[in-house]
Parts: structure tokens; C-alpha cells; sequence
């Protein structure tokens, strides 16, 4: 069926000269997609799956080199010029990016930016194309597309901008659709809608799709063929269910076992944490009713806006236990968390600590409060000083909080903290920026710790982390917690993360919480329509269970917390009630599992 | 947008009013007096002059009586050019500096932003090296060395263009000193603008123009333009502060008419009223220019807008 055969690379090598020499990205690819297939290309940052396509658009930067051939449809475009190039790429050959908000022009309009794809390449004149382009906006099921022509990137949410970018791409009906890590920066439940957009336009148009990602279980959800790629080579290539039930070779099963599973039934062995001593309950750390509430100044004269990032939410949590926190973006889990921690005081509410209630603590008490009470941030090279080692780092704590300590003995304790979350001790004298994002978040990891806290905060701490580092990471903090008997508090917008490492999970909406029970009891009976479908959202590293599986749509989607009608969504018989700050009261259906009250799930679907 | 222009505008009061006070008492310190000449004035001519001038009363008085005429709009006599106010003098001054200045702050703009495109697009060749050199000795050769170098060669060497002065107000009068004047800037804003072309040429959404099949055209001009702007609208406002100073000297130099020359007179005659009150001239204009700034600003990015 060669008729059929869109793209074919073979033996392609990229390299690129840089100031520490040649870097060859990738080096000696073979691979091809066929029309109407979905060719999923695995791998981890820096195995090159970007740059093999970037290659063949023909937008390296420009110290690299390309040799081999990239062949659409038997016209090799490694060598093409420019002005030949631009007459495939845009109309024959189109591509996504990971992050929608920085690949639109922040100036232009959504129309002019479309526009002009049907202009270069269909010499089309602005109504004509207008309409093409409503058409499209219509098709990925933008709502108000005619308004959103008019519109600016910045002024629509990260799910329309992708969809903005897929309907670009789609507009002169391409044969094949490049799409780099097109879900990475989004949502669990948006992340659904785009795929399922992707899987449409594929099944109806034929549209070739070559998915270039880390996340195991979209590959499952989405792809024919998978080629898994490590140092800039393919280590292993096949069908999906090839891939995923009978793996080869090692590196594809690590990753495979690296990845999360939130499906209890799944027979892959889980770390479980600890199970927390009886009887510890008490008052450890005590959230009562916090609310954070910014003003959003609009104008000169106009009233603030008030922002409830968060709204009265209470829990708490026992020593040596990790507490896991799930919501998507906007859902106020960072702001919550240094709330927590009185980075940001709260507006309202209280939080104690051992019966002390941190609100009334001055600056010097509060301080001294600190050495108990830790954080971990999500970017762990940008939350690390540039200009300090990573051994002054790690020892600041000390100096603040154990003074008594001579130098040497800190030193001492800064190399053992070293060894054990995993660091060699002698790259005490490294800088940040000469460390992997792993090594980095281990040294934040270590700073955390080191003055023996009794609770950590983990703010997304393992979210910029591949897959097999996030493993370790998680593992380490799973050992910590046990040598240490440390409490965690563990922020992440990533549902199968915070099943794996915690004991219980409270569930975040627009600030407010919507369900507070145990990890297992969570995913094996979630109650709140909202969990239902978040969890379902979640693609599973399993193609056979996901492709069988129903995904839970809700009407409405993730909206503003400013507006006061959004966090009704899932109780609209009480609309009436939003003007005035109502907030759904959680109830206790079983022992320790609380719910927000909502209305039926019958008549929240879709 | 109009709120936000407001809202400058208001926080720009204390500004004028610190620069007023400062200069006011700056100048007093200076030694000498604007009646001090060679030939002292007799004991009771010099008190008529300074009951007439206040210079009589105290210090503290005379600047409150300062202020209260400024914010009545007065800016006062000249205190050695008697037949004129000092607003009358600003006036008679203002068309040439603004014919020159606003000349050179447009070819500034516009050959800045050009040269720095073409650099960035040919960025690290032999193009961009020669026109990098070139623009360097426009950066370090002050404009009073410039300008006699200029006179010297295309005045007087190639006879090419008149060495001074307005003469008809024609262009070949005016060519030489908005050259001098706007070298710097053109310098200036070139290195600024290849900067931020060559960031901008980087970012993702120039990737993502190019991958839509777009010509070079429509990705620099229509894409990277706006954006890369930034840095050089931002330096706008300071530079037409240089501007106007650097127009002092280049103005004496060439013999325009225009306040500069006025201006600097008056500092070598302690003509306190003029100097004071060109000072607020030229303070209201640059606020008002980065003012425009401000504005332009907005237009180049829809997000300062929404803010």
C-alpha cells in the first residue's frame, strides 16, 4: 500500500553545534506513517521525539544540521528551500504545539492569525476565508466562534487556545497533523475533549497524526503504532497492544511500570504508604474554614473584584500522613497550600499547628514555627538560588534553625542528607544550573528536610519530572516519610501521582472543596460528579481498558473564580443562592468520606 | 486605557514638583547673580533690581512666589533679556527645536529599527558586523566632536551642505545637525531592536507562523515586528529626553535659534527665570512624551491593555 505511505523517514540524524561541541539529538531514525494512522512516539525529554519532527517541518534552530531523508509522499524535504517548503508545510503538513499560549501571536487576532494560513497557501481573500475558518472553530467545537475570531490568545483559557491551534492546523485539510506534547499543559478533563477532537478529525477526514509524547496513557488512548525512543533512537517499534501487553525491551517496560495507574484493579504493585498508627488523630495540623480572597482591581474607580481562590476549606492531617490534594488549574491548591504555611495569610479561617493557631503567630514566632513546617515547589531549578552551591542551599536551614551547630558538623549533616535522598556528596560545590531537574528537586528535596520537619509541603513537586525521575522522586519521598515519620502535604494536578503517594485525597474546585475521603475509596467509589470525572479523564496505560471505557462529560466547563455562579455547577437548583457566596456544604455519606452536596449526576451529564 | 493615562499623569506631579524645587535652590547655590557683571551696578540700581525681581526677600518666599506664579501658568520675566517673558522667549525658540528634534527622533526611530532588522535577520555575518562597527562609533563619539567633524567634512571639505545656522529653514540647513543629533539614537535603538528581533525570532509563536508556511514577510513584519518593538518603545521616552538635551549643544553648535541656545545663555547668566522655566518646559514635554510611551505600549500589546 505505498500509495497510502504519507511520511517516511529514514536513517535521519540531527545534530546540533554548540558551545560544549556536537550534540547528536538524533541519530539514525527509521520510521513512517501511513494515511489515516496515528503513529505514537514515545520517549522522554531528550530522546529527540521533537526534534525528528521538527526536522522535518524544517524548523531546527539554527545550529543544527539534518541528514538522511524525511520523504512526504516520495518528495524528500531535508534539503527543500524555503520557499518550497512553505508551499507543504501549512497545507500538506501541519503541527501543534505543546504550549498554545506562546505559539499564537500574543498581538494578532485568533482571525487574522488563521486567515492568513488560507491566504499563503489558498490565495483566499478575508471573507471567504473567514468563513472556512468559522467552519473549523465550529468543527473543535469552540463555543462562539464568530466572537473568537475577533478575540486575542490571551483572552481565552488554555483548552480554546489548543483548540484554536488544532483548527489552524486543520484549515487547509492536511494529510498529516504533528502534534508535539499537545496535552502536556492542560487539564486532565481538557485533555480528554482534545484528544477525542484529534480521534474525530482522523476517523473523518484521514487526517494522519504523528503524537509526540511522554504520557504513556495517551499513547494508549490514542495510537495504531508506537515507537518508543531513548538518546535520539527507537529501542523499540510496533503496534500498540504489542507495546503495551508484550514489551521487549527493558527501557519500554521501566517506563511502563514507571507510570501511575489510578485503576485499583490493576495488578502492577503500588507503593502503599504506611498505614497510619491508631489513635494519632488530634490536633497535629488543623485547617478550619481558611479563605484566601484577592481583589481584582479593574479600573481606576471601578470596585475590586474579589477573587475566592479559596473558599472556607477545612481539613486536617495526622502525623505521618500524607494528605493528597487534586485539582486542575485555578482550583487555588498552590494558593491553599501557602496559605497553609501563612506564606499568604488568609483572609479568613484558622490554621493550628500542635493546638497553636498560626494566625496570631508574630514574624519571629511564625519563623520559629518554620523549622516544623516545609515546602517543595514545583520548578525546582528556578526555586533554587543560581548564585549558591547546592550545599549552602541545603545547609540555610540549618544555619537558621540550629545554629549551635559548628560548621563542619553541618556540613556532615548536609552530606549525609545528601546520600540520602539519593545526591553524591560530592557535588556539595555544584551549582543549580549544572544538575539534572531530578538532581534539583532532590536538592530542594534534602533542603526540606534536613532540619527535620514533621510536615512538607510538596507543591507539584514532581510535575516537571519525567517519568522514571518522578518514580524515584515519589519513592524517596515514601522513604523519607517513613524513616522520619514526616506528614506530607501533596499538591498536584495529577490524579494518578497523588493516588500513588497518598493516604488521603481531598478534591479541589474553583477553591472549594468537593470531596475529602481515603485514596482507595475515592477511586473505587468517588461520589461527587466532579470526581467522576476527573477520574475519568484520566487516560489509562492500558489500550484495551481505555478504548472499552466511558468517559463522564459535565456540562459547563472549569470557569472563572471570580464568577460566583461557577462553583454552583454541579448544584444548579441552588443557583438562586450564588449571589450571595453560598458555598455546597460537604456531608458525611459514609464514615470519613465527605461529599459537596450536588444534583443528581442524571442531570449534570452532558 | 484612559484610566491608566490618568493614572500616570497624576503620579507625574510630584515629579514636576521635586524638579522645580530642586533646580530653584540648585541655582541660588550657584555663585554669582544674574546683575553681577565686570563692572559692578551701583549699590541702589542692584536694590531696585532685586526688590523688582524679589530677589530682596527670603529664600523660602521667593520660591513660594515662584511656585504660586508656575501653577498660575506664569513662568516669569527673563531676568537679563528684559524685553521679553520667558514664556515669550520659549516661544519664539520652540518651532526650530522642534523641527530638528522631531526630524531626528523620527530618523532615529525609523533607521534604528530598520538597521537593527536587518542585523537580526543576517545576524553573525559579514553584514551585520560591518553595520554593527559602524554603529559603535556612533555610539562612543560625542555629538560636539561629531558635529565640527561633520562641518568640517561635508561643510567645508565636500561643500556639500552649509556649515551652519537656518538660512531659508530648507532642508540642506537642517540635514547635518538632525544627523548629529539622531546618530546616537539610531545606534542606540538598532542594538535594541537586533536584540529583541533575534529573541523574538526564538519564541514560539514565530515557530508556530513558520510552520503555517508563511514567507519571511509576513513572519517578520506581520509576526516579530510588534513584539520586538518593545525594548525600543520602552527607550523612547528617555530617548527623546536625550534628545531634547543633547539638542542644547548641537543647536549652539550649529547656530539654530532654537531654546537650546537660549537655554544655555541663560545658565552662563544666572538668568534664574529662564533657566527655570525652560527646565519645566522641557520636564512637561518629556512626561508628556513617555506619556505617548505609555500609549504606544498599549497598542503594541493587547495584554498591557486587559491589565
Amino acid at each position: 500500500m505505498t500509495q497510502d505511505r504519507i511520511l517516511e523517514i529514514r536513517d535521519l540524524q540531527v545534530d546540533f553545534d554548540t558551545e560544549d561541541g556536537q550534540v547528536h539529538a538524533v541519530s539514525g531514525i527509521t520510521c513512517h506513517i501511513d494515511a489515516g494512522e496515528c503513529l505514537g512516539i514515545v520517549g522522554e525529554s531528550g530522546s529527540g521525539k521533537s526534534q525528528t519532527f521538527l526536522a522535518a517541518m524544517g524548523l531546527l534552530s539554527r545550529n543544527g544540521t539534518v541528514s538522511g531523508a524525511i520523504e512526504f509522499r516520495g518528495q524528500n524535504l531535508i534539503g527543500l528551500g524555503i520557499p518550497a517548503l512553505n508551499k507543504i508545510r501549512g497545507d500538506k503538513i501541519s503541527m501543534i504545539f505543546q504550549d498554545p499560549l506562546t505559539s499564537l501571536t500574543p498581538h494578532m487576532r485568533i482571525g487574522h492569525q488563521m486567515r492568513e494560513v488560507l491566504g499563503a497557501h489558498r490565495g483566499m481573500g478575508d471573507r471567504q476565508a473567514d468563513q472556512v475558518c468559522l467552519d473549523w472553530l465550529e468543527r473543535v467545537r469552540i463555543p462562539e466562534a464568530a466572537r473568537r475570531l475577533r478575540q486575542y490568545p490571551h483572552e481565552l483559557s488554555g483548552g480554546m487556545r489548543q483548540r484554536v491551534m488544532i483548527a489552524m492546523a486543520m484549515l487547509c485539510d492536511p494529510d498529516l497533523l504533528i502534534a508535539d506534547e499537545p496535552t502536556t499543559a492542560l487539564d486532565v478533563t481538557i485533555q480528554a475533549e482534545i484528544l477525542d477532537i484529534m480521534d474525530e478529525l482522523r476517523r473523518e477526514r484521514g487526517t494522519a497524526i504523528a503524537l509526540i509524547t511522554h504520557d504513556m496513557g495517551v499513547v494508549a488512548r490514542m495510537c495504531d503504532r508506537v515507537q518508543v525512543m531513548r538518546y535520539g533512537a527507537y529501542v523499540e517499534a510496533g503496534l500498540t497492544d504489542d507495546i503495551f501487553y508484550n514489551p521487549q525491551h527493558d527501557y519500554t517496560k521501566k517506563l511502563l511500570n514507571a507510570v501511575p495507574r489510578i485503576d485499583p484493579e490493576a495488578s502492577i504493585e503500588r507503593p502503599i504508604p504506611k498505614p497510619l498508627a491508631a489513635g494519632s488523630k488530634g490536633n497535629f495540623l488543623k485547617v478550619d474554614n481558611v479563605e484566601v480572597q484577592f481583589k481584582i482591581r479593574k479600573g481606576f474607580f471601578a470596585r475590586p473584584d474579589i477573587l475566592r481562590a479559596v473558599d472556607q476549606v477545612s481539613f486536617d492531617v495526622n502525623p505521618g500522613e500524607t494528605l493528597g490534594i487534586v485539582g486542575e488549574s485555578g482550583s487555588g491548591k498552590s494558593t491553599l497550600a501557602r496559605a497553609v504555611l501563612q506564606l499568604i495569610p488568609p483572609t479568613a479561617g484558622n490554621v493550628s499547628w500542635l493546638g497553636t493557631s498560626l494566625n496570631d503567630l508574630d514574624q519571629e514566632e511564625m519563623k520559629a514555627k518554620r523549622s516544623d513546617l516545609q515546602i517543595v515547589f514545583q520548578d525546582p531549578l528556578a526555586s533554587l538560588d543560581p548564585s549558591m552551591t547546592v550545599g549552602a542551599s541545603i545547609m540555610e536551614p540549618l544555619k537558621v534553625f540550629e545554629k549551635h551547630l559548628s560548621k563542619d558538623q553541618m556540613r556532615a549533616k548536609v552530606q549525609d542528607m545528601m546520600e540520602r535522598v539519593g545526591l553524591d556528596h560530592t557535588m556539595i560545590n555544584r551549582y543549580p544550573h549544572e544538575l539534572s531537574g531530578g538532581q534539583n528537586q532532590r536538592v530542594g528535596i534534602a533542603r526540606a528536610t534536613i532540619a527535620r520537619p514533621s510536615l512538607v509541603i510538596c507543591d507539584e513537586a514532581v510535575s516537571a519530572l519525567d517519568v522514571s525521575i518522578r518514580a524515584q522522586i515519589l519513592e524517596l519521598l515514601m522513604g523519607l516519610q517513613k524513616e522520619f515519620d514526616l506528614s506530607f502535604i501533596f499538591i498536584s494536578h495529577d490524579l494518578s501521582v497523588v493516588w500513588e503517594i497518598s493516604h488521603r485525597i481531598l478534591v479541589l474546585y474553583l477553591g472549594t472543596v468537593v470531596e475529602l475521603t481515603d485514596s482507595d475509596s475515592l477511586f473505587r467509589n468517588p461520589q461527587h460528579p466532579y470526581t467522576k470525572q476527573l477520574i475519568s479523564a484520566v487516560p489509562l496505560p492500558d489500550p484495551r481498558l481505555e478504548r472499552g471505557r466511558a468517559r463522564i462529560k459535565l456540562k459547563g466547563e472549569l470557569s472563572s473564580p471570580i464568577d460566583p455562579r461557577a462553583r454552583m455547577r454541579f448544584l444548579p437548583s441552588k443557583l438562586h443562592l450564588a449571589s450571595q457566596g453560598y458555598v455546597p456544604k460537604l456531608e458525611e455519606r459514609m464514615p470519613g468520606h465527605f461529599v459537596a452536596e450536588h444534583d443528581p449526576i442524571e442531570e449534570l451529564l452532558v | 486605557m484612559l484610566n491608566y493615562a490618568f493614572k500616570r499623569l497624576i503620579t507625574t506631579i510630584p515629579v514636576v514638583w521635586i524638579a522645580i524645587t530642586v533646580c530653584f535652590f540648585i541655582l541660588r547655590l550657584a555663585p554669582g547673580g544674574p546683575f553681577d557683571g565686570e563692572r559692578p551696578l551701583p549699590e541702589a540700581v542692584k536694590r531696585n533690581l532685586a526688590a523688582f525681581y524679589n530677589l530682596d526677600k527670603p529664600l523660602v518666599e521667593q520660591y513660594l512666589i515662584y511656585v504660586g506664579n508656575v501653577l498660575r501658568g506664569d513662568l516669569g520675566p527673563s531676568f537679563v533679556t528684559q524685553d521679553f517673558t520667558v514664556a515669550e522667549q520659549i516661544a519664539i525658540g520652540l518651532p526650530y527645536t522642534i523641527i530638528v528634534g522631531g526630524l531626528a527622533f523620527a530618523l532615529a526611530i525609523i533607521a534604528g529599527v530598520l538597521c537593527g532588522i536587518f542585523g537580526a535577520l543576517k545576524r553573525n555575518q559579514l553584514p551585520d558586523f560591518v553595520l554593527g562597527g559602524i554603529i559603535l562609533s556612533g555610539l562612543v563619539l560625542p555629538n560636539f566632536l561629531l558635529a565640527p567633524v561633520f562641518q568640517l567634512i561635508f561643510g567645508l571639505e565636500l561643500n556639500w551642505l552649509p556649515v551652519g545656522g537656518w538660512g531659508d529653514g530648507s532642508i540642506r540647513y537642517l540635514i547635518l545637525p538632525v544627523c548629529v543629533l539622531a546618530l546616537p539614537h539610531i545606534a542606540r535603538i538598532s542594538r535594541l531592536m537586533r536584540g529583541s528581533m533575534i529573541e523574538v525570532l526564538g519564541t514560539n509563536f514565530i515557530r508556530t507562523a513558520r510552520s503555517k508556511g508563511l514567507n519571511d514577510t509576513p513572519v517578520v513584519w506581520r509576526h516579530a515586528l510588534k513584539p520586538a518593538l518593545t525594548p525600543v518603545v520602552s527607550y523612547l521616552g528617555p530617548a527623546a529626553g536625550y534628545l531634547l538635551t543633547g539638542s542644547l549643544v548641537v543647536e549652539t553648535i550649529f547656530g539654530i535659534p532654537g531654546i537650546g541656545r537660549y537655554f544655555i545663555n541663560a545658565a552662563l547668566n544666572r538668568d534664574y527665570g529662564m533657566v527655570l522655566g525652560t527646565v519645566i518646559f522641557y520636564m512637561v514635554l518629556i512626561i508628556v512624551l513617555n506619556l505617548i510611551v505609555d500609549v504606544i505600549y498599549a497598542w503594541l500589546d493587547p495584554r498591557v491593555r486587559s491589565q
